[in-house]
């Protein structure tokens, strides 16, 4: 089982250089390097699932520069000119101005690629786990909605079964009454039974303790200051160096407040995190592509205006991204073991 | 020890408590079985041991509860979890995450029991009900009793010293329980742990109880001790059990195999008289000469009743056909005068011409309708014919189904004569719900073929289909939405387009289903019999031909099934065919004309429920298990038998 948290990590490297980077190398580099990682990574049988972003971008990049070239009018190579009088779109059609919207649909390609990845390979309820333990309840209703979601999409198919064979037949909005009813009076005689359940099983018999009454003072302070600071800094421009200091003391408050309820909430894992070699070769991997993306801007940012011409390509760059391969080669990143 | 004292309670806007002054004690590490008809009180009871009633239902409650000296009125049910383990009946519906390894721990992370204790409780839980090569399982993957086994697994993760378990096989097939109840007797007996388990099906459980709880269902005292005690003032008990104490067997057999004793003792005197022996089976060949005698007259009598029905519906046609030739006619003279009558007369006449004309439009719309009419005569009479002759209802042949490439059915026939009770049975997962939703139309078959009365079924839509068959689904409660029983078969009605003219008056139908004095009840607040019978009338309203039922028995008591049972023989009285899913072995040898058994997609058995039952270890009745090879499946044969061999 992935690590989520080393997941997140990855994701998020990847959307920052897929939305700094403007490069077509590098983009094209990092939309292979984010759909090897969604195929190696994926578990067998939504190995497909991975490679959706290819039909993505089958769709997209033309339709990206479709519409740049359309609206845009940038660029001294012109293809053809639509008459001036239609509104937005008269104007040149530039080669240029379609290499940049051609440019951006593959940006956006490598994003929609790193969160497919992110999708297989990370089941949802790891990222529900992430939820920090002053915020368990929560997390807790999260999970159980998750759970909730195929068990109530089966019982709206086998609602429309039982009303079909009543002779109902689905026309128009008010035909879906036969359904919502049976469904609404299910789904709370389901959550009645379950809050059963796990009152039964303990649930709530800890974590009913009130929090501490000063960790509550701190916490309606750092909020008081997050919020006033804001107020602050927006209506008094004069007085804005003290109102953002006002806002990051509060920041700092809430944070800690929340922090140390987290350390108070009775509660435990059944599956610590392990740290481990692979887990540090993955996190040196998306620093490399982050140094990459951060120290290679120059490089990475290319435009093709005002005449289309070669983007650059800087080896150590290149190379600072395949970082995000790191997952691929690991194997099962951050494994928790029991 | 668990001790109730004078415990009554009084769910809140009740007039009437649904317990009474109930005091019984359990000692430690006893297998108690609780039973009773529906509405008894047993799901309160058993709530009131973990504190659920009054903390989580409301109520009025009084009285003392002690459970191994805790006071779960006082300390509420979270706080009890670590004495009390609770298991519902429906798993699925308890169940918080979705792995089997994270649902154990789920209890334990709450209460902040330390990793590693954890982990070793739920290897232990994990492994006490044999689940340990699943831990790493998605639940939905799960079979019916393997989910049932993880949340035993789940409440036995907290050590709990006491199991208390509401109807845990209701929704199982017999095969799957027993793994169960296995797992449970392997707790009670090697760890101590003290069960206490509410059941309907009493031959399931009363091979393990050490102690026997029943709840009657009016204000009668509750009967606790012994089980063969207990049963001896139980109404409604098992087939061994009520052989034994029609024979007055003592002590009271409550397994096959402690019955198997008693026949071997009384059956000592006449085995050893060999004219005896052959005397009896004379008698019981000569008693089948005779059933099968009544079985040929009945037939016989059916078949002069559809002749008659024939004859009347040809003399329908017949009345039919002359009025349609009058109109004809009519027509015909009308046309014929109307040119004379513009040409003589002035512009009066040319008013009734229009007259005329009018009277000649409606004639022939009259006419339309009665050769509409002599049409569905036709139809009636052809099917009546085929009735009279025996001709199949539902014929099903070479069916095939796949989901994603998984075989369900593999090449399925199978045939429900009409009148006749067809039990299909099988295994979880061995096809027979995808059997009944490719009947109905939910489903399209990749090959093969279904007819209804010699019209094929495929390919048309399901509200179409089930304007002449009648399916019932697994949850009723799916089907019923209306405020009112008798509106929830005006929907019917109305969805087919029959609320003007019903093919059975809808008042009718609720008196046969005994449902006439609840007309205006809200249908979800009715027992789980009750609830039954409305969405049995929501479906057959429209008169079906052919009534699919789908497990219709789960969680019906003893009384609830006998009515049942009476429904279906009075519908097949009258011609309907009835093919029932069941896994309750016990009604299938009762109600059966004919049992099919469905294996990983396949027929494997088709024949009569002697035939069947007795070759089938796993679907066997408990009476031909005690007699092999003699055919009796319900206490009525054997005392029939007996009777002759006695004689």
């Amino acid at each position: 089982m992935p690590d989520a948290r080393l997941w997140l990590l990855w994701a998020l490297t990847a959307l920052l250089a897929a939305t700094a980077a403007r490069n077509p190398l590098y983009l094209f580099l990092l939309l292979l390097v984010v759909l090897l990682v969604g195929v190696t990574t994926a578990p067998s049988g939504r190995r497909r699932a991975a490679l959706l972003p290819l039909r993505f971008a089958a769709l997209a990049i033309p339709f990206a520069a479709f519409f740049n070239g359309l609206t845009g009018h940038l660029g001294d190579t012109v293809l053809l000119r639509l008459p001036a009088w239609l509104p937005l779109l008269g104007g040149p059609v530039t080669l240029e101005s379609l290499a940049y919207g051609a440019i951006n649909g593959l940006a956006l390609t490598a994003i929609l690629g790193a969160f497919t990845a992110l999708n297989q390979a990370v089941p949802v309820r790891e990222l529900v786990r992430l939820t920090p333990r002053a915020f368990h309840e929560a997390g807790v209703v999260l999970a159980v909605a998750l759970t909730l979601v195929p068990q109530t999409a089966q019982t709206v198919a086998r609602i429309r079964q039982a009303q079909a064979v009543r002779g109902h037949r689905l026309r128009g909005l008010r035909d879906w009454l036969p359904i919502y009813l049976p469904l609404l009076v299910s789904g709370l005689e389901r959550a009645l039974a379950l809050a059963e359940a796990m009152v039964a099983r303990g649930y709530g018999a800890v974590s009913e303790r009130a929090q501490p009454l000063p960790l509550r003072a701190v916490l309606v302070v750092g909020l008081l200051g997050l919020s006033g600071g804001w107020l602050g800094w927006l209506l008094a421009p004069a007085w804005a160096g003290v109102a953002g200091g006002v806002m990051v003391g509060g920041g700092v408050l809430l944070l800690g407040a929340v922090a140390l309820a987290g350390r108070a909430a009775r509660c435990t894992r059944y599956r610590p995190r392990c740290w481990g070699i692979r887990e540090t070769l993955a996190v040196l991997g998306c620093g490399l592509a982050l140094a990459a993306a951060l120290a290679g801007q120059p490089s990475l940012v290319y435009s093709p205006y005002p005449r289309l011409s070669w983007p650059p390509f800087d080896p150590w760059v290149g190379l600072g991204l395949l970082g995000l391969l790191t997952p691929a080669l690991v194997g099962e990143t951050g494994s928790e073991r029991r | 020890m668990i001790r109730l004292e004078h415990l009554t309670f009084t769910y809140g806007g009740a007039s009437a408590p649904a317990l009474q002054d109930v005091t019984l004690e359990i000692p430690a590490g006893a297998f108690v079985l609780l039973a009773g008809p529906s509405g008894a009180g047993k799901s309160t009871l058993l709530r009131c041991l973990n504190g659920l009633v009054p903390h989580f239902s409301g109520g009025t409650l009084r009285g003392r509860i002690a459970v191994f000296g805790h006071d779960p009125v006082v300390e509420g049910p979270s706080a009890l979890s670590r004495v009390v383990g609770f298991v519902f009946q429906n798993p699925e519906a308890q169940f918080v995450l979705d792995r089997v390894e994270d649902e154990v721990a789920f209890a334990l992370e709450n209460l902040a029991v330390p990793p590693a204790e954890m982990r070793a409780r739920v290897t232990e839980a994990l492994d006490l009900v044999g689940l340990t090569p699943l831990r790493d399982r998605l639940l939905e993957t799960l079979s019916g009793g393997e989910k049932q086994r993880v949340a035993i697994a789940a409440a036995l993760a907290l050590r709990p010293r006491v199991l208390v378990l509401d109807e845990p096989t209701s929704q199982l097939d017999p095969q799957s329980a027993e793994e169960v109840l296995e797992a449970l007797v392997r707790l009670n007996r090697e760890l101590g742990l003290t069960v206490v388990l509410a059941e309907h099906r009493l031959e399931r459980v009363l091979p393990y109880a050490t102690q026997m709880i029943y709840l009657p269902a009016l204000a009668a005292p509750l009967l606790s001790g012994p089980p063969r005690q207990v049963l001896q003032h139980v109404p409604d008990v098992p087939p061994v059990v009520a052989l034994g104490r029609a024979l007055g067997w003592d002590p009271l057999p409550l397994t096959v195999a402690e019955s198997r004793v008693a026949d071997r003792l009384s059956l000592i005197a006449y085995r050893l008289s060999p004219v005896a022996d052959r005397a009896s089976l004379i008698a019981c060949r000569r008693s089948r000469v005779a059933y099968r005698g009544s079985r040929i007259a009945y037939r016989l009598s059916r078949i002069a009743c559809c002749g008659a029905r024939v004859a009347y519906r040809a003399s329908r046609i017949a009345c039919r056909g002359s009025r349609v030739a009058y109109r004809v006619l009519l027509i015909a003279c009308r046309r014929w005068e109307r040119p004379d009558r513009r040409r003589e007369r002035g512009r009066w006449e040319r008013h009734s011409t229009l007259r005329n004309r009018r009277q000649a439009t409606r004639d022939t719309r009259y006419a339309i309708c009665d050769m509409r009419y002599a049409i569905r005569d036709t139809r009636y009479a052809i099917r009546d014919t085929r009735y009279a002759i025996g001709d199949p209802r539902l014929t099903i042949r070479g069916l095939c189904f796949r989901y994603d490439q998984t075989p369900v059915l593999r090449d399925v026939s199978l045939e429900v004569a009409a009148g006749e009770l067809v039990v299909l049975m099988g295994r979880n997962g061995a096809g027979k719900t995808t059997l009944l939703e490719c009947i109905v139309g939910l489903l399209r078959p990749q090959a093969g073929t279904i007819a209804l009365d010699g019209e094929p079924l495929l390919g048309r839509e399901t509200a179409d289909i089930c304007r002449r068959v009648g399916y019932l689904p697994q949850l009723p409660d799916d089907l019923l939405f209306a405020d009112t029983v008798a509106e929830e078969l005006a929907v019917t009605l109305r969805n087919h387009g029959l609320l003007d003219r019903p093919p059975i008056a809808p008042d009718e139908l609720l008196a046969r289903l005994g449902l006439a004095e609840l007309a205006s009840a809200y249908p979800r607040d009715l027992s789980v019999g009750q609830r039954q019978r409305v969405a049995l009338g929501a479906v057959t309203v429209t008169a079906p031909s052919l009534l699919l039922l789908d497990e219709p028995t789960r969680g019906m008591d003893y009384a609830a099934k006998a009515e049942l049972l009476r429904l279906l023989r009075s519908w097949q009285a009258e011609g309907t065919g009835v093919l029932l899913v069941t896994h309750d072995v016990e009604l299938a040898a009762q109600a059966a004309d004919r049992v099919v058994l469905l294996e990983e997609g396949r027929v494997c058995a088709d024949g009569t429920p002697v035939q069947v039952l007795t070759a089938s270890p796993g679907f066997a009745p408990q009476l031909s298990q005690l007699f092999p090879g003699r055919g009796w499946l319900s206490v009525e044969d054997v005392l029939r038998g007996w009777k002759t061999a006695c004689r």
